[in-house]
C-alpha cells in the first residue's frame, strides 16, 4: 500500500510556520501516541534518525565532530527508508558545512578533514576549497553567503532562524511527496521538532509557559 | 470461439458494477481512514468527516444502473459490445473511486484544521465525480445502440 498512514496522518494537527506559531499545536506524550500507529520498523528508523539529527537533539550532540561521524556511520546503516535516508544526508551535509565556516577561521583544512571525514560526501570537496569564503559551493547552497554573514555577526538567532527555514522548507517539499505515506510521518515530527525548539527560544514567552506549568502544578495540588 | 465471445459478453455485463464495487471499496477505505484520524483531532461535526467519506461509494451505484442497462439476452451480435463497453466503463469507475477517495482524503485532512475551508476543498472531490458522471451517462447512450 503506497499510503498506509492515512488515519496517522489524518490526526496529526496542522503546523503553522515555526517562526509564526504561539503554541505548540499538539504536545510530545500526544505525538508519540499517535506514533504507536507506526510499523515497528518505521518507528525505529524514526527514532534513530531523531536521535541524529533533529534540531533538540543537535544540541546535545557529542562533543567532537569526529564523534558525531562515528555516530552518524553506525545510525545511517540502520536506515532503510530512502526519503529519511536522503533528508539525514541533507542535515549532515549541513551540519558539515556549518561546521566547516565556524572553524575554516581557526584551524587548518587537514584538521577539519580529520574531523569530519566519511561523513558528509562535501567533506573533501570543502578541504580542497578551504580558503575560498563560501568553499565554492554557493552555487549549490544558495544559504551559504548569508549563513557566514551570520557567523561573523555573532547573530546566532539570525543563523538559527536562516537555518530552520531551509530545514522546514525541505521537510515541507519531503511531506508533499507523499501525503500519507512515512515521509509525511516524519516530516511532521522534525516540524514539530524545530517548531518546538523555536518556541524554546523565545523569553517572554518561556517564561509564561513556566508560569502556567506552576499553576498547573499548584492547581493539582 | 464462440463460447468465448459470449464469456467475454458475461465479463463486459458484470465489469461495471464488479470494477465499480472495487472501487468504492478502496476509495471508502482510504477516505474513510483519513476520517477516522481527523476524528481524534476535532472536537465536533463528526458526521461531516464520515459523509465525505462515503462519496466514493457513487461509482457502485452507477456501476449498477450500467450493468443492469446493458443486461439482455447475450447473442454473438451483442456481446462484443457489451464486452468493449463494460469493460471501460468499470475501469473508469474503479479509477473515479480511487481518485474520489484520494481527494475526499485530503478535503478531510485539510477541513479538519481550517473548517472553512471544508466545502472549497470538495471542489476536487467533486470534479473527479463529474467525470465519473459523464463516463456513467455516455455508457447508458451507448448501450441503448447495442442490439437486442
Amino acid at each position: 500500500m503506497a499510503e498506509p498512514y492515512i488515519t496517522l496522518v489524518s490526526s496529526l494537527p496542522y503546523l503553522p510556520p515555526f517562526e509564526r506559531a504561539e503554541r505548540s499545536p499538539i504536545t510530545r506524550l500526544r505525538l508519540e501516541q499517535r506514533l504507536h500507529n507506526l510499523e515497528p520498523d518505521d518507528a525505529k528508523q524514526l527514532a534513530i534518525a531523531e536521535a541524529l539529527v533533529s534540531w533538540r537533539m543537535s544540541l546535545a550532540k557529542p562533543k567532537t565532530d569526529k564523534d558525531m561521524v562515528l555516530r552518524y556511520r553506525a545510525a545511517v546503516q540502520e536506515i532503510s527508508q530512502p526519503a529519511l535516508r536522503e533528508f539525514i544526508e541533507f542535515r549532515i551535509d549541513q551540519q558539515t558545512i556549518m561546521a566547516g565556516l565556524r572553524q575554516s577561521k581557526t584551524v587548518f583544512e587537514s584538521a577539519f578533514l580529520e574531523q569530519v571525514s566519511g561523513a558528509s560526501r562535501w567533506a573533501g570537496f570543502i578541504a580542497s576549497h578551504w580558503d575560498i569564503p563560501d568553499f565554492k559551493l554557493a552555487a549549490v547552497y544558495p544559504w551559504i553567503p548569508e549563513a557566514r554573514n551570520y557567523l561573523e555577526n555573532n547573530d546566532a538567532c539570525g543563523l538559527d532562524r536562516l537555518m530552520m527555514n531551509i530545514i522546514w522548507r525541505r521537510l515541507g517539499k519531503i511531506a508533499e511527496s507523499n501525503r500519507f505515506g512515512f515521509e509525511a510521518v516524519f516530516a511532521f515530527v522534525f516540524k514539530w521538532d524545530l517548531l518546538q525548539a523555536w518556541l524554546a527560544r523565545d523569553a517572554v514567552q518561556a517564561k509564561s509557559r513556566f508560569q502556567e506549568l506552576i499553576n498547573e502544578v499548584k492547581n493539582d495540588h | 470461439m464462440e463460447p468465448l465471445i459470449l464469456a467475454l459478453g458475461w465479463l463486459g455485463l458484470y465489469a461495471p458494477l464488479a470494477l465499480g464495487a472495487v472501487g468504492s471499496m478502496i476509495g471508502c477505505a482510504r477516505a474513510g481512514s483519513a476520517a477516522c484520524g481527523a476524528l481524534l483531532e476535532v472536537e465536533g461535526g463528526y458526521g461531516r468527516y464520515i459523509g465525505v467519506a462515503a462519496m466514493p461509494s457513487s461509482q457502485t451505484i452507477y456501476g449498477i444502473v450500467v450493468t443492469m442497462a446493458l443486461r439482455r439476452e447475450l447473442t454473438l451480435e451483442n456481446s462484443p459490445g457489451i464486452f468493449g463497453l463494460g469493460i471501460l466503463v468499470g475501469v473508469a469507475m474503479l479509477y473515479g473511486a480511487i481518485a474520489l477517495g484520494d481527494a475526499c482524503a485530503s478535503s478531510i485532512n485539510v477541513s479538519k484544521s481550517k473548517l472553512e475551508v471544508f466545502g472549497i476543498s470538495l471542489a476536487p472531490a467533486a470534479l473527479v465525480e463529474g467525470f465519473s458522471v459523464f463516463a456513467f451517462v455516455f455508457a447508458l447512450v451507448l448501450a441503448a445502440a447495442i442490439p437486442k
